[in-house]
């Protein structure tokens, strides 16, 4: 039989892998760098659509540049500490000034983080919309359908869960058949939404 | 340059008698995962297929110079490196599937068929016929997803693709878009699959 050398077994596989490594995380790197612009564009538009979404203002899916310019004209992003806004400041379609704010909570299976545009009053929603949620697909990721969306509009809480489908009053919320931990999740925050927009308004308004 | 009955046979055998999904029950962790929506499950097949075919390639063109005892960890690097690649580009130009294919995409590396072929084919034969068996190992893959995906979707939700079909009238059934839907129709598709058109084939010889 032949003897295996030192080389052979202990110091090629090592070197085998050490290039192989460099190689191929050379190529991904690569990849990583040349898209890395478009990614933090994508995300920066995402954010825009969602706050623009949350507050009720109208703006075209798919044209880039004119959501951003509608975004500059109507959202001012208030005390950017660390890239994220601690609120945004909205001139409405109604004309008057509301805000919108991110607000995070748990879901059923991880965090669900959300934008929720208030009228003037910090208590009415505008709307609200979810940025990051890990739902089961089908049930509880239903909430980023546009009618559990757009139930909130124009409504406050505190609210009270009612059947899909069922709500009328100001402070219902409609729930999603089979998926009621997320629907008893999005109450939850729901429910602190306004305290947490009131809480950041006002120390930024200082 | 190997025979042409053997490439065949190396493409048809993953679609049929061989079929990693219903013969050897592989990569179930994302046949029950992403198959409630056409669309993802679309999105996934290709991105499981670019993976196979490339991994297969990559991995037979070295197979002569991976040391025996760390083959496996240079499998892993390999496919996670195409995995990234898939990643990487539907972050950039699809975010949206990217947002709702979520981890799953990730967990491609983890798909034991890619590792099952890496381990069983392409260490052991040519960078072609690897190609041709990377290949045809996602498309039986993709195949069996997009028929449990269509029946999941559409009584699941009433739609496919995100377009309405049944209309009003329909209930949804909400166990379909749950993983317990999953496991239901794949056993059902097994069992129409051996039970039926596999036994008609035997009976046939």
């Amino acid at each position: 039989m032949k003897q295996e050398s030192v080389f052979s077994t202990r110091v090629y596989p090592v070197l085998f892998m050490v290039i192989l490594t460099v190689v191929f995380i050379s190529v991904v790197s690569g990849i990583y760098l040349t898209t890395k612009e478009r990614v933090l564009l994508n995300e920066s538009l995402f954010q825009k659509k969602a706050v623009l979404y949350a507050a009720g203002i109208d703006f075209p899916e798919n044209q880039p540049q004119e959501v951003q310019s509608i975004y500059e004209d109507r959202v001012t992003e208030v005390d950017s500490e660390g890239g994220q806004p601690a609120y945004f400041k909205i001139q409405l379609p109604s004309g008057t000034t509301g805000y919108a704010v991110y607000v995070r909570g748990a879901g059923l299976w991880g965090e669900i983080v959300s934008i929720f545009g208030f009228q003037p009053d910090l208590k009415t929603f505008t709307g609200v919309e979810f940025v990051e949620q890990n739902e089961t697909p089908g049930l509880g990721a239903r909430i980023t359908e546009q009618w559990y969306k757009e139930q909130f509009r124009g409504k406050s809480g505190p609210f009270e869960l009612v059947e899909e489908g069922a709500s009328e009053e100001s402070n219902e919320l409609d729930a999603i058949t089979g998926a009621t931990r997320t629907s008893e999740a999005v109450l939850k925050i729901a429910n602190k939404a306004a305290e947490t927009a009131r809480d950041k308004v006002e120390k930024g308004g200082k | 340059m190997a025979a042409p009955g053997k490439i065949k046979k190396t493409f048809t055998d993953p679609i049929g008698k061989n079929n990693p999904v219903f013969v050897q029950i592989l990569g179930i962790c994302s046949t029950l995962a992403v198959t409630n929506k056409l669309e993802n499950t679309v999105i996934m097949s290709l991105g499981v297929i670019f993976t196979t075919t490339l991994s297969g390639v990559t991995i037979s063109a070295l197979r002569k110079f991976i040391p025996a005892r760390v083959r496996m960890m240079a499998e892993t690097l390999i496919i996670a490196s195409f995995v990234i690649i898939v990643d990487i580009t539907l972050r950039a130009y699809m975010p949206e599937v990217w947002k709702q294919l979520g981890p799953y995409v990730g967990l491609i590396i983890t798909n034991c068929i890619i590792m099952g072929r890496a381990e069983a084919f392409a260490l052991n034969n040519p960078a072609g016929l690897s190609l041709i068996d990377g290949l045809s190992s996602g498309i039986g893959y993709s195949y069996v997803l997009i028929v449990i995906a269509f029946f999941r979707e559409l009584l699941g939700t009433g739609e496919l693709w995100g377009i309405t079909i049944l209309g009003e009238w329909w209930t949804n059934w909400a166990i379909m878009v749950m993983p317990p839907g999953a496991f239901f129709m794949l056993a059902i598709f097994v069992w129409i699959v051996k039970g039926v058109v596999m036994k008609e084939e035997e009976a046939a010889k």
